[in-house]
């Protein structure tokens, strides 16, 4: 096979088009996805079976469902209703655009969830404990003690989440939206030459996940101080001579 | 026509269509999922080989298949061997486009995908196993084909479980993408019922159960499947 | 044909072992017979597991050779390359005669207590599961633990699990047992019950090489005791002679200083 230069610029060119969406469709869904997500950590870690077991029915769910069967029931289902139609709400959920992006919140808010209890359920007992002996509690100890452990203890899952992100958000593409995916399959079906199309669209997720994944590494490092060398500092030696 | 007709087995009702259909989607994901297997495990015996160029390729496939969306490598499948089929088919005279199996080609691309996830939990599960015991059977003078028939492969099954439950249950998400190319699974299926009745909401959800329903019941097999193979294991307290 | 009696059971002559640039082993000769009980004494760090595992070929000694009732190992050696055994089917029936009791116990945590007893007499020695069976049986009621026999190793008591691997190796039929800190990893309280066993197979005149810190059992049990220092023996002798008049300082020093 010869591979055709030309074809292959113009393909990526065509591509790139797709590149804004498909990040602001990421954005979108992961950061209303969090805020959902958040919350339905804390219902799952209250200790009370009112709050936590809805928690657990939504994740549930959306968890054991294909992420096509949540944007085909937003998209197409809903239209099934005709008070729905009527609604205020029928403006957004009548485009492509706000359905996929609520689909894939949803999604993602069930998977986020597990990964933010995990991190929650990571600060050992002592610690917290520790803080209670000092007389924190609440939302103090919640803000002090726990989140910032937590936060660093979830960030590699989290991380993992968003690559995972940008890969559904190809998903957008079968209700319609040009996204990178929805741009490669019309390019395939005009030109017949799936792989370098396949492998310009390729190139451009890995690029996108390359740089998710630098990013997190970056933010893991800088908020974990206690993890890198301790820096040299004079302050300390006469404690050491003292030992 | 109320839920339980249109659903039902009726001489109207869409019961046997669903049901069949849900058939071919754990058909379809358990043929994906098997390739998988066998690529994953290839592409683990690459991983620890001596021999570098294995090592890097095994590492580019991971790293490129877990990094790009699914619904692409499906689009790929399809067109890249339409394609090829066409080709071959203009030289016997045929015209124009000639569709693949879907079947064929979706399991081929779901199974590519999730061999690069099996991979990974083959490659999790190898580290994991206990090295003294390993150097145990060495020591007990067994030869490395026993060696890996007896102590090995057991251990690093179990090990390997969990993580295989949940690339199974990923498996059988994927598969919903499959619709697309025309394989008439639990998706495709609906989509026909929902344009003939117009009722798309009724057949989505009840797709999205009937998925609910396979991730559930497989989610136990394996979870009973952990429960029999950890035994001897100590609890992590 | 050499005389079985006169073989020695293991030889072990001017052994060397390197790891990258670091040499552990400095040459290191060592004979022992038929009936043998060698207690291995030495610092950490001195080499005495690297020893004790070059006999079976856990490691492959550098320079130097080693043999089992008389039949050398055959080895590649060169310069420049990594040391290894030529043919493992000759290593692999030697260590079936060379059983090894390790200091982490290293049973196989997805078989039971019995199955770790007749996995490598099945399916290395080739012999009859049934016979393996109530063979297996016997050496468990024999370490004291004929009631664990369908229990997994995870859920014995270390010393237990100890006194499990000693069967395990005692079903191989061994000519000689190579102990690596068989009590190390045991809580104190549990140390004697491994002790005892490992004293009744010295009384039954088996050929053992015992890497130990517990110093009242090398004086008291074994016929010859070794100390390593550095990758080199220092001192060795029959027990009795080398704890009353140590020769050497280092050994004088090393049993002075805690034991
Ligand atoms: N696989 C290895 N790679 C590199 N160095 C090693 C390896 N195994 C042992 N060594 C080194 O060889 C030296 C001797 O180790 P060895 O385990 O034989 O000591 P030992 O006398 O058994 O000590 P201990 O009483 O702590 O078990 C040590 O310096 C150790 O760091
Ligand atoms: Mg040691």
């Amino acid at each position: 096979m010869v591979i055709d230069f030309p074809f292959l610029w113009e393909s990526f060119t065509t591509l790139l088009n797709g590149v804004p969406l498909t990040l602001q469709l990421t954005a979108l869904s992961v950061v209303t996805g969090a805020v959902l997500a958040v919350l339905l950590a804390l219902m799952r870690v209250s200790n009370r079976w009112w709050l936590d077991l809805p928690a657990q029915a939504y994740i549930f769910v959306f968890r054991g469902t294909p992420l096509l069967v949540q944007i085909y029931i937003i998209y197409y289902g809903l239209s099934q209703f005709p008070e729905l139609r009527h609604s205020i709400l029928w403006p957004f959920l009548r485009q492509a655009y706000w359905c996929a992006a609520l689909a894939l919140a949803l999604n993602t808010a069930a998977y986020s969830a597990e990964i933010i209890r995990g991190g929650l359920l990571s600060v050992p007992a002592g610690q917290i404990e520790a803080a209670r002996a000092t007389g924190m509690s609440g939302f103090l100890l919640m803000r002090r003690i726990i989140f910032p452990q937590a936060l660093r203890q979830m960030l590699p899952g989290y991380s993992n989440e968003i690559i995972l992100m940008v890969k559904s958000t190809a998903l957008a593409s079968t209700v319609t939206l040009m996204e990178v995916t929805g741009i490669a399959a019309k390019l395939i079906s005009q030109s017949y030459r799936p792989i370098e199309v396949f492998i310009c669209a390729g190139a451009i997720y890995l690029a996108i996940n390359f740089i998710v994944v630098r990013a997190f590494a970056a933010l893991e490092y800088a908020l974990s101080p206690e993890r890198r060398p301790a820096p040299a500092s004079t302050a300390d030696q006469p404690e050491k001579a003292r030992a | 026509m109320d839920y339980l007709q249109l659903m039902g087995f009726g001489p109207n009702g869409w019961g046997y269509g669903m049901l069949a259909a849900t058939g071919m989607t754990v058909a379809v994901a358990l043929c994906g999922y098997l390739i998988g297997s066998v690529l994953g495990s290839l592409g683990a015996a690459a991983a620890f080989s001596r021999f570098m160029p294995l090592r890097a390729i095994a590492g580019f496939y991971t790293t490129v298949l877990r990094g790009i969306p699914d619904l692409l490598v499906i689009y790929l499948f399809y067109f890249g061997s339409s394609s090829v089929i066409s080709a071959v088919g203009a030289l016997f005279g045929a015209e124009g486009f000639v569709g693949a199996p879907a079947f064929l080609t979706g399991a081929m691309a779901i199974g590519v995908v999730s061999g690069a996830y099996q991979m990974q939990v083959f490659r999790g599960a190898v580290l994991a196993l206990p090295k003294g015991e390993i150097e145990a059977a060495r020591a007990y003078g067994m030869p490395s084909f026993l060696l890996f028939r007896r102590i090995i492969l057991p251990q690093a099954a179990r090990f390997a479980i969990p993580g295989m439950g949940n690339v199974w249950q990923l498996v059988l998400k994927e598969s919903a993408l499959i619709s697309v190319i025309g394989l008439v699974e639990i998706m495709r299926q609906s989509q026909i019922g929902a344009g003939s009745t117009r009722q798309p909401f009724s057949f989505y959800l009840t797709a999205g159960a009937l998925y609910l329903l396979i991730t559930f019941v497989s989610g136990r097999g394996f979870r009973l499947a952990e429960r029999r193979a950890m035994r001897g294991v100590r609890r992590a307290a | 044909m050499p005389d079985p009696a006169k073989t020695p059971a293991v030889q072990l002559s001017n052994i060397r072992k390197s790891y990258g640039e670091h040499e552990v082993l400095h040459g290191v000769s060592l004979t022992a017979n038929e009936g043998d009980v060698i207690s291995i004494l030495g610092s950490s760090g001195s080499g005495k597991s690297t020893l004790l595992r070059c006999i079976n070929m856990l490691e492959v000694p550098n320079a130097g050779s080693v043999s089992i009732h008389g039949e050398a190992i055959t080895l590649d050696q060169k310069p420049g390359q990594p040391p290894r055994a030529r043919d493992m089917r000759q290593v692999n029936r030697l260590r079936a005669k060379a059983a090894m009791v390790f200091q982490s116990f290293n049973l196989w945590s997805h078989l039971t207590i019995l199955e770790n007893l007749i996995e490598a007499p099945v399916y290395v020695l080739k012999r009859d599961r049934k016979e393996a069976i109530a063979e297996a049986e016997a050496l468990l009621a024999r370490v004291g633990i004929a009631e664990k026999r369908h229990a997994y190793p995870a859920h014995l008591s270390g010393g237990q699990q100890q006194r499990a691997a000693i069967a395990r190796a005692l079903a191989m039929h061994p000519s000689v047992m190579l102990f690596d800190e068989p009590t190390s990893a045991l809580d104190p309280e549990l140390v004697g019950e491994v002790l005892k066993v490992m004293r009744d197979l010295a009384a039954e005149g088996r050929t053992m090489l015992i890497v130990t810190h517990e110093m009242g059992f090398a004086r008291d049990v074994s016929t010859r005791t070794v100390f390593l220092h550095n990758g080199v023996i220092e001192e060795e002798g029959a027990p009795a002679e080398v704890f009353e008049n140590p020769r050497s300082d280092r050994f004088r020093q090393f049993i002075s200083r805690d034991h």
